[in-house]
């Protein structure tokens, strides 16, 4: 009976949980989901600073942020009012849009390579916006032309891709081919009109924020509020389509509807962006993995947070193409597609790596 | 108080072109544990999936309660009718505790926030299905009988009175089979659910169901209280296996032993 106490005894019988439980997981996650949230914040407000601050004249920051609100030499007030401020607010925009665009098609596609400018929608509001440029329309009316090409660009690939239901490699290759030939249709009406669109060439073609002006700014902006808006009331039913046709519908879900409604609500805010700064790629693409990484699984908060990185990441890659490249005039979208093309091979050729993860 | 009788009239369900369930009359008893068995593709977890309403009818109507379910407001039918299919999608690195909170989704309004009789059916569905300890865990890393318990804790969370169950002990070893069976049981039993199943297994079907019905060719060969339905005859028709019918020596219900290979070859051909 006295015999040594079995191994097995002193081992805890409870199964281990993960690290940190003593607090809910849900809890730990909106700490997490705030934390970098207030970070990402932070840092959207020092690139802004420096966005106002930097240029051919440099403005130290004293200066620099009350001539945004009109104080100061006129000549300073000028530069941050009329030329800095519009085109950093421009990238905020862009990028929040393109990010939480990115968010709702990777989920509705539950396809980590959906993005508007693989699927040709930022490619279609380009050509939109570029048609009406053409035509001499006010500037107020690009991000109309903008929406209407990238529904068209959507309506393209449903033609094509939808037919014998979705599969990836299909959705994709289908999307660069789309997006590659609005592509050429931008390239033609820029070599064919080059009185109208000339000073705006790389912007459509490649994507840029230069000399976007507080028009454009404001309508896209006031659109872009409130169709995030209606995203985040949409939020809970992209979280019941998660789980499933079947399961969404047995909650009381319209699954077709509810699918085509977050599909607009994503085309839309793709659009909006490509209004402003032209077809940018990667930022879409790689907002949702970088969110994902840094608090994990997808929430209401977490889709908040894709916003807020894809400002971050937009209005941080216009910086580096102003004021750290060697070469000057760069339009923003060279360095995000850069950046873009080693990332999408990469996650393509996870996809196709024949053996999965257990989580596919 | 309603009875939540299921009941269609001249159903026909079709995947494209292919019928496969056609003309089918079918009363299930409200109150009570209903199991629908029968050989693959009988068209069994079709059925279930049309009493759902995930497929439209081509021909005739379902109705709970008498009234014609596609009629009825989609949310205002999931507060009265949750399902587990048979294989659900896990969405990637959710917990359990955040998978069940979905369950309330057809209680919510669109602005509503989370209230406190949604928490409360979460912790209900939580502990009556014994997975609060599993609460934070990822439902991805469970095993599959902790994971098809998260599961139906999210279907007891939608807080219906009616629960319909696709083949939910698939995949599963005896011992979980048992466990979700008997869960099932306790919540037809302490809970007054009712609940509509497809199983595989007819001596657990027996064992567990009041009420039975046998499917083949996408309609019902017989339908009725397992002790009266399942005979030799039926099981030789409908899964084309001869056998014997014994009395399960645990419960008394019918227990289906197929023949010996020798005997089988012999009585194979039925006069």
């Amino acid at each position: 009976m006295t015999a040594a106490p079995h191994p097995v005894d002193t081992a805890s019988a409870t199964p281990r949980t993960e690290p940190g439980a003593g607090t809910p997981a849900r809890v730990r996650h909106r700490r997490r989901v705030l934390l970098t949230g207030s970070c990402a914040l932070a840092a959207l407000l020092v690139l802004l600073a420096f966005a106002l601050a930097l240029g051919e004249i440099r403005l130290p920051a004293p200066v620099a942020l009350p001539a945004l609100f009109g104080i100061g030499d006129p000549a300073d007030v000028l530069v941050v009012q009329e030329f800095r401020a519009p085109r950093a607010v421009a990238a905020v925009i862009a990028g929040a849009g393109l990010g939480m665009a990115g968010v709702l098609l990777q989920r509705l596609f539950r396809n980590p390579l959906a993005s508007p400018d693989v699927m040709g929608v930022t490619g279609g509001a380009s050509f939109g916006a570029v048609v009406l440029l053409a035509t001499g329309a006010s500037q107020t009316l690009i991000p109309v032309g903008a929406l209407a090409g990238g529904l068209l660009a959507a309506v393209l690939l449903g033609v094509f891709a939808w037919r014998s239901g979705v599969s990836v490699t299909r959705l994709v290759l289908t999307g660069l081919a789309v997006q590659a030939g609005l592509a050429a249709a931008v390239n033609l009406m820029v070599v064919r009109f080059p009185a109208e669109l000339a000073n705006s060439a790389l912007q459509w073609t490649t994507g840029s924020v230069y000399g976007r002006t507080w028009e454009e700014v404001r309508t896209a902006g006031g659109a872009l509020v409130l169709v995030s808006a209606v995203a985040f009331l949409l939020h809970r039913r992209l979280a019941v389509l998660d789980l499933g046709d079947d399961s969404a519908g047995a909650l009381g879900l319209k699954t077709s509807a509810a699918r085509l409604q977050l599909l607009v609500v994503a085309i839309v805010l793709a659009s909006l962006a490509a209004a402003l700064s032209g077809p940018v790629a990667f930022v879409a693409l790689a907002v949702p993995h970088l969110v994902r990484f840094a608090v994990g699984p997808p929430t209401a908060g977490t889709f908040a947070l894709s916003g807020l990185a894809g400002a971050v990441l937009l209005l941080a890659s216009d910086l580096l193409v102003q004021h750290l490249l060697p070469v000057h005039g760069l339009p923003v979208g060279v360095v995000t597609a850069t950046l873009g093309a080693p990332w999408l091979l990469a996650l393509m050729l996870r996809q196709s790596r024949p053996v999965h993860r257990s989580q596919a | 108080m309603t009875a939540n009788q299921l009941s269609t009239r001249g159903l026909e369900l079709r995947y494209g072109a292919k019928a496969v369930v056609q003309d089918l009359d079918l009363e299930l008893p409200g109150d009570a544990v209903t199991a629908i068995v029968g050989p693959n593709a009988c068209g069994k977890s079709t059925l279930l999936r049309g009493l759902a309403r995930l497929l439209d009818p081509a021909a005739g109507t379902v109705a709970l309660d008498g009234a014609d379910i596609h009629r009825m407001p989609a949310r205002a039918l999931a507060r009265r009718m949750g399902l587990l299919p048979q294989q659900p999608v896990t969405p990637e690195a959710i917990t359990v505790e955040a998978l069940v909170r979905l369950g309330r989704f057809p209680h919510q309004r669109l602005l509503a926030p989370w209230s406190a009789a949604d928490q409360a059916a979460v912790e209900a569905a939580l502990e009556r299905t014994g997975t609060l300890p599993l609460r934070d865990q990822h439902v991805d890393r469970l095993s599959g009988g902790q994971r098809q318990r998260a599961w139906i804790a999210l279907a007891l969370a939608q807080d219906t009175e009616l629960l319909l169950l696709d083949e939910p002990t698939t995949f599963l070893d005896l011992r979980h089979q048992l466990d979700v069976l008997d869960l099932v049981a306790d919540l037809h039993t302490d809970a007054g659910r009712t609940v509509v199943m497809v199983l595989h297994d007819l001596g657990q079907a027996a064992r567990y169901a009041d009420h039975m019905v046998v499917m083949k060719d996408g309609r019902p060969a017989a339908a009725g209280p397992p002790g009266e339905v399942l005979d030799a005859e039926l099981v030789a028709s409908v899964f084309d296996v001869d056998c014997r019918i014994v009395p399960d020596p645990e419960t008394g219900t019918p227990l289906v032993v197929p023949r010996d290979r020798a005997g089988r070859r012999t009585a194979a051909a039925p006069a």
